[in-house]
C-alpha cells in the first residue's frame, strides 16, 4: 500500500520564507537530504538546495535545522498563525 | 511595552499549566502561542498518563467527551512481535496488573486525546484564572537591558517586560537559544518522531479493538512503532534518536503500515489515511541547564520527557506548575538570580519526575538498545521471545521433548543475549534496587556463572526408575 501524502496536510498561508541554507558553512554531509520526511532538500551538480515550495508542503519539525551539525540550515518557525495545522496531533 | 509579572512562551501543557498556576498566585500573567489556537502545531501520541489524573485531580475531571470528543481510555495494551520476515509471530494483551496502586491507573493505561482538543481545554484553565492568552504570535527574541534578560520581544518587534521569563516553546526553544542555556540538542538527545492518523468509524474500533486501544509493534525492521486509538481514529507512529536513521524515516513507518497483518487491520476497521505529522521530541538521561537569571525552561524546552518512553505531557505540566510557583516566589522577593531560581531543579528533582530520572541514564541506554536497535537487538530479541512464549504451546512433539528443544534454541541466542542483559538489564536492576544488589550484580562474576548454568540444563532426560 502507497500512502499518497497529498491531502494528508493543511497550511495556513503567508508563511514567508522560514529556511535559508548558508552554502559558506554547508559541507555536503547530506544528513538533511535523509531526514526530511516530505523529502524538500535536494541535491542538484553537487550542490544541496530545499525545493522552491517548500513552504507549501513543510510540515516544520525543524529535522532538518537540528540535523545540521555546520549549522548550514537557518530555521525560524514561520510568522504567527501561518504554516502547519495539525488537527488530529 | 506592556509589563507583567510572569512571561510564559509557549501553550502547550507545559505553557498552560505555568499560567494557570501564575494567574491563581495573583501574578500578572501572558503566555504567547505562535499558532492561531493552542494545540494547531503540536503532535503526540497523543496518550495522557494516569499520574496526571491522580496529580491534578480538580483540573482532570473535567475532561470530559462534551469538551473533547477524541477522548477514548486506552484500557489494555497489546504487545506485538514482528520477526525478521515482517510477520507478526505473536502478541501480548496486558491490562493493569494487581501490584497497580490507584485509580485511574487500575481502569486504564493511558486516556487519549488529540492535542487540538486537549491544548485548548487545558489553556482555558489559564485564562479563566487570568492569565491572557496571545495566539498568532512568534516570539523571535529576549528582551534585555544592561545584558540583563528582562522581557520578549515578538516578530513585530513588539516588546513585553517582565521580571521572569518561561520558556514553554517546546523543543525548539528560542528562550533557550537567547538565554544562552542551549543553542541545539546534540543528535542523541532528541528523537524525530512521526506519524499518521488514520480515521476509522467508531464502532469499528469498538468491535475489533475493545478496549485495547494503545499497542506497540516490536520489530527488527523498525523502530518500536506505537498505535493508538482515539474516538473515531488512531495514529501509528515511530521515531528514533537524530543519528541513528539512514534513510527517510517515512520508510520506517511505511514498512509497518506493510505489514501483512497491518493491512489486515486497516481493512477490517475500514481505516484511511487521514493526515501526517513530524514532530522532534527531547529524550534525554537527565535534564541540564533548566535556568539562569531571570528564566526557567520547562517540559519539553528543558528535556523533561521521561528516559525511558518520552512521556511528556505530565511532566512539562509538573515542571510548568513548579516553574510558576518558583517563578511567584522570586518576583515577590524580587530576587530572579540563577541561585534563586536554582530553586526549581530542587523542587521537579522532588517530585515523581525527579524520582523517573534518578535510574535516567539506565532507562535511557536500555531503551536506546532494545526498541530503538531494531537490527541489533530486536532481530534475535523478537524470535528468542517467540520461542519461548510460541514453543511451549506446540504439541510436534511429546511435551518434554518440546520443553528440551526450546532450551536449546534459546541457548543459541544466548552469545548475543548475555551481554546485552549484562550490559542493560543488570545495571538497570541494580540502581532500581539500589545498592543492595551490586554485590551480585557483579558482571565478572555473572559471566562466570552464566555459561555455566546454561550447561547445566539437561541435553537429554535420564531414564526413571532404572
Ligand atoms: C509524535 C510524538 C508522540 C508523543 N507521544 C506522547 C504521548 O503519547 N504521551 C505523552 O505524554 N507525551 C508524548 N509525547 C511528548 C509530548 O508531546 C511533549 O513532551 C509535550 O507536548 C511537551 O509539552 P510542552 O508544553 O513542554 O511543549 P509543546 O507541547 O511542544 O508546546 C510548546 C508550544 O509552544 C509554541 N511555541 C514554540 N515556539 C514558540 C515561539 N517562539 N513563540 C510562540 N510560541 C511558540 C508551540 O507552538 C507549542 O504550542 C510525544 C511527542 C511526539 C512528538
Ligand atoms: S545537513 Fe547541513 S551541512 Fe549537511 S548537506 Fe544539509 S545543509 Fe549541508
Ligand atoms: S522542517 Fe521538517 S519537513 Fe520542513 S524541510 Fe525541515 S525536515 Fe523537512
Amino acid at each position: 500500500m502507497k500512502i499518497e501524502l497529498e491531502g494528508l496536510t493543511n497550511r495556513v498561508p503567508g508563511t514567508g520564507d522560514f529556511i535559508t541554507i548558508d552554502y559558506a558553512k554547508c559541507n555536503n554531509c547530506e544528513c538533511c537530504l535523509i531526514i526530511c520526511v516530505m523529502n524538500l532538500w535536494r541535491k542538484k551538480e553537487g550542490k544541496i538546495y530545499i525545493v522552491d515550495d517548500y513552504q507549501s508542503k513543510c510540515l516544520e519539525c525543524a529535522a532538518c535545522y537540528q540535523i545540521c551539525d555546520a549549522s548550514a540550515i537557518k530555521f525560524q518557525y514561520p510568522t504567527g498563525g501561518t504554516g502547519i495545522v495539525f488537527e488530529k496531533g | 511595552m506592556k509589563d507583567f509579572d510572569l512571561i510564559i512562551v509557549g501553550a502547550g501543557p507545559g505553557g498552560s499549566m505555568a499560567a494557570k498556576t501564575a494567574a491563581e498566585k495573583g501574578l500578572k500573567t501572558i503566555f504567547f502561542e505562535r499558532s492561531r489556537k493552542p494545540g494547531e502545531k503540536n503532535s503526540s501520541g497523543c496518550g495522557l498518563g494516569p499520574r496526571m489524573f491522580r496529580d491534578f485531580p480538580e483540573m482532570m475531571k473535567e475532561l470530559t467527551p462534551d469538551k473533547c470528543p477524541s477522548m477514548r481510555a486506552g484500557t489494555a495494551s497489546r504487545n506485538y512481535f514482528v520477526n525478521n520476515d515482517d510477520i507478526v509471530s505473536g502478541y501480548i494483551m496486558a491490562r493493569p496488573t494487581e501490584s497497580v496502586s490507584y485509580e485511574p491507573a487500575k481502569s486504564w493505561i493511558t486516556m487519549n486525546v488529540y492535542r487540538s482538543e486537549f491544548d485548548p481545554w487545558i489553556a482555558k484553565f489559564a485564562t479563566d484564572a487570568g492569565a491572557e492568552l496571545k495566539t498568532s504570535t512568534l516570539i523571535v527574541d529576549l528582551l534585555k537591558e544592561d545584558g540583563k534578560i528582562c522581557g520578549v520581544i515578538d516578530e513585530k518587534g513588539e516588546k513585553y517586560r517582565a521580571p521572569i521569563v518561561i520558556g514553554a516553546d517546546g523543543v525548539i526553544s528560542t528562550v533557550a537559544q537567547k538565554s544562552g542555556l542551549r543553542n541545539k540538542w546534540a543528535q542523541n538527545q532528541v528523537t524525530l518522531t512521526l506519524q499518521y492518523d488514520f480515521q476509522a468509524p467508531s464502532d469499528k474500533i469498538d468491535d475489533i479493538m475493545g478496549d485495547e486501544t494503545l499497542a506497540v509493534w516490536w520489530g527488527s525492521n523498525f523502530p518500536a512503532s506505537y498505535q493508538v486509538f482515539f474516538n473515531d481514529g488512531f495514529h501509528q507512529g515511530l521515531g528514533n534518536w537524530m543519528n541513528w536513521w539512514d534513510k527517510n524515516p517515512l520508510y520506517y513507518l511505511n514498512r509497518v503500515i506493510n505489514l501483512k497483518y497491518y493491512q489486515r487491520l486497516l481493512k477490517i476497521l475500514d481505516a484511511k489515511p487521514r493526515e501526517l505529522q513530524s514532530h522532534l521530541l527531547p529524550w534525554l538521561d537527565y535534564p541540564f541547564n533548566t535556568h539562569t537569571d531571570s528564566v526557567i525552561l520547562i517540559g519539553d524546552a528543558g528535556g523533561f520527557p521521561c528516559p525511558l518512553e518520552a512521556e511528556g505531557i505530565y511532566p512539562a505540566m509538573v515542571t510548568g506548575k513548579i516553574a510558576a510557583e518558583v517563578a511567584s516566589e522570586a518576583v515577590t522577593s524580587g530576587d530572579v538570580s540563577k541561585a534563586t531560581l536554582k530553586r526549581f531543579d530542587e523542587e521537579w528533582q522532588n517530585t515523581s519526575i525527579g524520582k523517573e530520572f534518578e535510574a535516567g541514564c539506565e532507562l535511557w541506554n536500555i531503551w536506546k538498545a532494545l526498541p530503538f536497535s531494531p537490527k541489533e537487538t530486536m532481530s534475535w530479541f523478537v524470535p528468542m521471545i517467540m520461542e519461548i512464549l510460541g514453543g511451549i504451546f506446540d504439541w510436534s512433539q511429546p511435551h518434554a521433548l518440546r520443553v528440551r528443544q526450546i532450551i536449546s534454541h534459546v541457548k543459541s541466542y544466548m552469545p548475543k543475549a548475555t551481554p546485552f542483559i549484562m550490559t542493560y538489564v543488570f545495571p538497570l536492576i541494580a540502581k532500581v534496587f539500589e545498592d543492595d544488589l551490586d554485590k551480585l550484580m557483579d558482571p565478572k562474576k555473572i559471566m562466570k556463572v552464566l555459561p555455566k548454568l546454561l550447561d547445566m540444563l539437561p541435553q537429554k532426560k535420564k531414564k526413571r526408575g532404572g
